[in-house]
């Protein structure tokens, strides 16, 4: 059994332009299945506005979806009861990007990394303080740097103490959303070897969104590529990268600037803009932009398929 | 047509604000203590003399049915008859008004010719002397209480140096103007009566003045810094970078962009005058609604009371309407979105 | 040579002292040539642009020689640059969101630079903001004259910000981060366009960046700056394949490749050295795995270790890539994969 089972899962929003204003319905996510193993990571990608950090916000319940199904070990989230949720939030965890702001000021790191364990009644003070100690330790913190403020840390310390926090309740999942986008490469890659090194140690499951496609290559077991609020193409992270199906998922890895002057590349620009997910295009979304789209494309919304095994595209043309 | 759409969408939103306004304000006089009727009659009123007034006021049907009676007086124009100066309300409003605004509207002029490049000057010279000055300048105007203003320039444009008039609108035994507004500066204008014009004028500037030194203030400093967050942008560093000069920069570029609050704090800023007309037409004898006002409460006057706050209410509305109207037009996000 | 620039520093005044920003830099341009500024955030490469086109904070101390097209532009009056700035030398911004005035439409931005250096018609200004935004492939040319940059995409208004600097044809073209803010399908369209432009002129084009995929797309030539100062330089090729400072090794072991999955990255520790507190000697020997005692006393000099290729580390002798001290160059680059 899949860790996490997410199925049809959407998200809609309504939003509305001034006082006397039209509703505008923004399908943030619109009908995603995915599942993620025990000790593995699904690295979930795309650009803005294809629902990426909706769907991880979603599937914690920090915004309510508006229908489909999320299991965890089994047991349905959607609809579950406040204080159940506030037990099974211990399991589940999320880190955010800007690592500063989701860091309060006004408490040192000690407090930081307590919070979580009082809330949810870990331990007594003694215990506590082991456990933070442990954990500061793995994050590679000094134990004189506990009662020192975020401030006094640099962007990539910022974000092992954010991962610190979330680790504090042993939860079995993480959800982190665009975790080192914020930050240079030589800190970002201090903060994946520390997150790979995690996941061996304490067996965790990742789900890790991110826009960069060279980061999500690097960390993730399995892929997702989202565009306007649907999955295009789930598959091992070998078959997305090496054998990439959909149209989109060949476009975008051939946008990738790879830092290698000697390479010759063919180039597939895809034309215009990513369209407004408040008004995404009939049929298949990405057919406006698609180098390979007819007539039909405009027309049929192409169903997610398994095309090779273990290889899902959503495209009528593969 | 998007402009009328949202013209017209505001005014709709003022029927709600009005009927606010009209609930509280009558609720909020039935509530002070004191009897009109007594008020009226002096203290030899016979019971059943004062009993016969209310009884025509009025004043002892249940509130709802008198909110109800003046509700519907308001859609035929009636406001009702002034208590003290037995003339119907609409009539007085419609004689002191015209002064009110001749001088708030004289003041918001002063406000705008002064604050604005006041303001442009302190954030393109930012911690130079210019700066300073205006900075220590608008602080004074929006510290300095009215009445204090309006006494020292008293003391020393009129009483000391005898070159600016004291008190009122005109001169002694000059007469006002053909009746076509009420504000005598355009009334004069529009009959071609230039003493009177000059008389009027001359008047204005004492009270204007005090009226205008807290507003200047105000939209100085709001100015200032608007223009400062402006200049920091990343366009300005744009235009420099085209190769424009200093003042192109500023006066094309920034200005636009940083007067965008201010024409917001304008409309408060309008709102702010016409309550401080209250104080400034008691110290300048100005015969406008602050004065008028002060006599309707002192004599428990409601339809007075009444018809000055749904009046000011109203003004406030127009004047917010047409500064958000300018918005409208100013910035192109509105019309588009 | 197009711009020549020798021994440019910074300061800029913090809290009441000058705190150094920028430190000795010296580079060329050649004209059609394409030079990549890399580094992390506080290395000072943003300010090295805007220290070129002198659109410096009031409190700012640059001294050092700067000499574009065979003129001292270093000791122009304001006057004088603004004559230079978006006609011979044009600069593009990060943030295409925000770069533009939201008040003023499209063609009013564009033109604004025909109105400030040259002496074309009302017409004539009209015409060639229509062929500017055909050149830098937007469509419906005659629409967008007219529109206002919040009713566009983030890569159209970058198209937009290339058009306000073609417009005059500069011949040196400053890039300040053109692609971080976009999505990577548009980012390529505009490196795309970039390149396009490169080809069809003989403009210079120095490209600020902390992507290491972008310089291997689009430069010829790279400095690595490191803390204010410039630490390496290199063709793009020898730097991929021979980086030598310390900085750009490990700068370069930290990317994830494509189809190197799950395995260790290298890593630089430690953090870079803020203004105020610049260290003695190299200013990377607290963070550098090959720190000798002579790093942390003397600052080291560029040296030039190949015809083209220069590096400021004490590790090199002014030969062909020989090593100093206990560390030759082969451990060097395996070290940061530890």
């Amino acid at each position: 059994m899949a860790l996490l089972e997410v199925s049809n899962l959407k998200q809609h929003f309504t939003t509305k332009k001034g006082f006397l204003g039209e509703k505008t319905i923004v399908k943030a996510v619109d009908g995603v299945s995915i599942t993620i193993e025990e000790g593995k990571t699904l690295g979930v990608v795309g650009e803005s506005g294809c629902g990426k950090s909706s769907l991880g916000r979603s599937i914690l319940r920090l915004v309510e979806p508006t229908e489909g199904s999320i299991k965890f070990e089994g047991e349905e989230i959607v609809g579950m009861s406040a204080k159940r949720l506030k037990e099974l939030r211990k399991e589940m965890q999320i880190v955010f990007q800007d690592p500063y702001a989701s860091l309060n000021p006004r408490r040192t790191v000690r407090q930081i990394l307590e919070a979580p364990l009082i809330i949810h009644g870990v331990g007594d003070k003694r215990e506590r303080k082991e456990l933070i100690e442990n954990l500061s330790g793995k994050i590679g913190l000094r134990k004189e740097q506990l009662s020192n403020y975020p401030h006094e840390f640099s962007g990539g310390q910022r974000q092992r103490i954010g991962i610190a926090r979330a680790l504090a309740l042993n939860p079995k999942l993480i959800i982190a959303d665009e975790p080192v986008s914020a930050l240079d490469v030589s800190v970002q890659s201090q903060v994946l070897n520390l997150m790979l090194e995690l996941q061996q140690e304490m067996n965790l499951s990742y789900m890790f969104i991110s826009h960069d496609l060279s980061v999500v290559q690097h960390i993730s077991d399995k892929v997702a590529v989202m565009y306007l609020g649907k999955v295009v193409e789930i598959a091992d992270v070998g078959k997305v990268y090496d054998t990439p199906m959909h149209p989109y998922t060949q476009a975008l890895l051939s946008a990738l600037p790879v830092p290698d002057p000697t390479r010759i590349r063919s180039r597939i620009i895809l034309q215009g803009d990513l369209p407004s997910p408040s008004n995404p295009p009939s049929g298949c979304t990405f057919h406006t932009r698609c180098p390979m789209a007819t007539k039909e494309c405009a027309e049929i919304v192409p169903p997610l398929e398994e095309k090779a095994p273990g290889h899902f595209a959503a495209c009528i043309h593969v | 047509m998007d402009a009328l759409r949202f013209i017209g969408k505001r005014l709709l939103l003022m029927i709600p604000i009005l009927i606010g306004i009209s609930i509280l304000t009558f609720a909020i006089s039935n509530t002070i203590p004191g009897d009109p009727a007594r008020l009226i009659l002096g203290p030899k009123a016979t019971p059943e003399g004062l009993e016969a007034l209310r009884e025509d006021m009025g004043l002892n049907d249940p509130l709802y049915v008198q909110y109800g009676n003046y509700m519907a007086g308001i859609f035929q124009g009636d406001l009702g008859k002034s208590t003290y100066s037995q003339r119907p309300v609409v009539e007085d409003l419609l004689r002191y008004s015209p002064a009110t605004f001749e001088l708030t509207m004289f003041a918001m002029f002063i406000t705008l010719v002064v604050g604005i490049p006041f303001g442009v000057i302190s954030a393109s010279r930012k911690d130079r002397i210019a700066d300073q000055f205006t900075r220590v300048f608008a602080l004074i105007g929006v510290a300095m209480p009215a009445f204090w203003l309006g006494l020292l320039l008293l003391l020393f444009f009129y009483l000391k140096l005898g070159v600016l008039p004291g008190s009122g609108r005109l001169d002694g035994g000059m007469s006002p103007p053909e009746y076509i507004t009420g504000m005598y500066t355009i009334d004069a204008l529009l009959t071609g009566n230039w003493p009177v014009l000059y008389a009027a004028v001359m008047h204005m500037i004492l009270p204007g003045i005090t009226l205008a030194a807290v507003t200047v203030g105000m939209i100085t400093r709001m100015t200032r810094s608007s223009m400062l967050t402006v200049l920091q942008s990343d366009y300005i560093r744009t235009a420099f970078a085209k190769g424009a000069p200093e003042n192109r920069v500023l006066y094309g570029h920034a200005l636009r962009n940083g007067i965008m609050p201010v024409i917001t704090l304008l409309g408060m800023a309008f709102g702010h005058a016409l309550g401080g007309s209250v104080l400034v037409e008691a110290v300048f004898s100005w015969p406008g609604l602050g004065q008028y006002a002060v006599n309707a409460i002192n004599y428990l006057d409601f339809p007075a009371v009444m018809g000055v706050t749904l009046l000011i209410a109203v003004m406030f509305i127009i004047v917010n309407l047409i500064v958000d109207t300018l918005y409208f037009f100013i910035d192109p996000r509105l019309k588009h979105n | 040579m197009l711009l020549d620039v020798k021994n440019m520093s910074l300061s800029l005044k913090r809290a009441g002292k000058y705190s150094p920003i920028l430190e000795d830099l010296s580079f060329q341009v050649k004209q059609g040539e394409t030079l990549g500024i890399v580094g992390e955030s506080g290395c000072g490469k943003s300010m090295t642009a805007l220290s070129l086109m002198q659109l410096l904070p009031d409190k700012a101390r640059l001294t050092g020689e700067v000499d574009l097209q065979g003129e001292l532009i270093s000791v122009y009056s304001k006057r004088r640059l603004e004559k230079i700035r978006g006609n011979q030398m044009s600069m593009i911004f990060q943030d295409p969101l925000t770069s533009l005035n939201p008040l003023q439409t499209i063609g009013t931005q564009i033109e604004e630079s025909l109105i400030l250096h040259t002496k074309k018609s009302k017409e004539e200004r009209r015409s060639r903001v229509l062929q500017l935004l055909k050149a830098v492939g937007l469509p419906r040319a005659e629409e967008l004259i007219d529109e206002y940059p919040h009713q566009l995409s983030g890569g159209m208004r970058q198209r937009v910000m290339i058009a306000i600097a073609m417009a005059c044809e500069p011949q040196l073209l400053i890039c300040d981060e053109p692609t971080t803010a976009l999505d990577v399908t548009i980012q390529a369209q505009i490196l795309e366009l970039m390149n396009e432009i490169k080809q069809q002129t003989n403009m210079g084009i120095i490209m600020i960046t902390h992507d290491m995929g972008v310089v291997a797309e689009v430069c010829d030539r790279v400095l690595v700056m490191y803390a204010g100062k410039i630490v390496e330089e290199a063709p793009v090729i020898e730097l991929f394949q021979n980086p030598k400072h310390p900085y750009t090794q490990g700068l370069l072991a930290s990317i994830p490749k494509l189809g190197e999955r799950k395995k260790k990255l290298g890593s630089i520790l430690g953090t870079v050295p803020t203004p105020g507190s610049m260290p003695v000697g190299c200013r990377f020997a607290d963070r550098c795995p090959h720190v000798m005692d002579v790093c942390r006393n003397v600052t080291p000099a560029m040296i030039r270790i190949k015809e083209d290729h220069q590096t400021a580390c004490w590790l090199y002798d002014e030969k062909e890539g020989t090593a100093n001290g206990s560390a030759g160059s082969k451990q060097l680059e395996t070290a940061f994969h530890h």
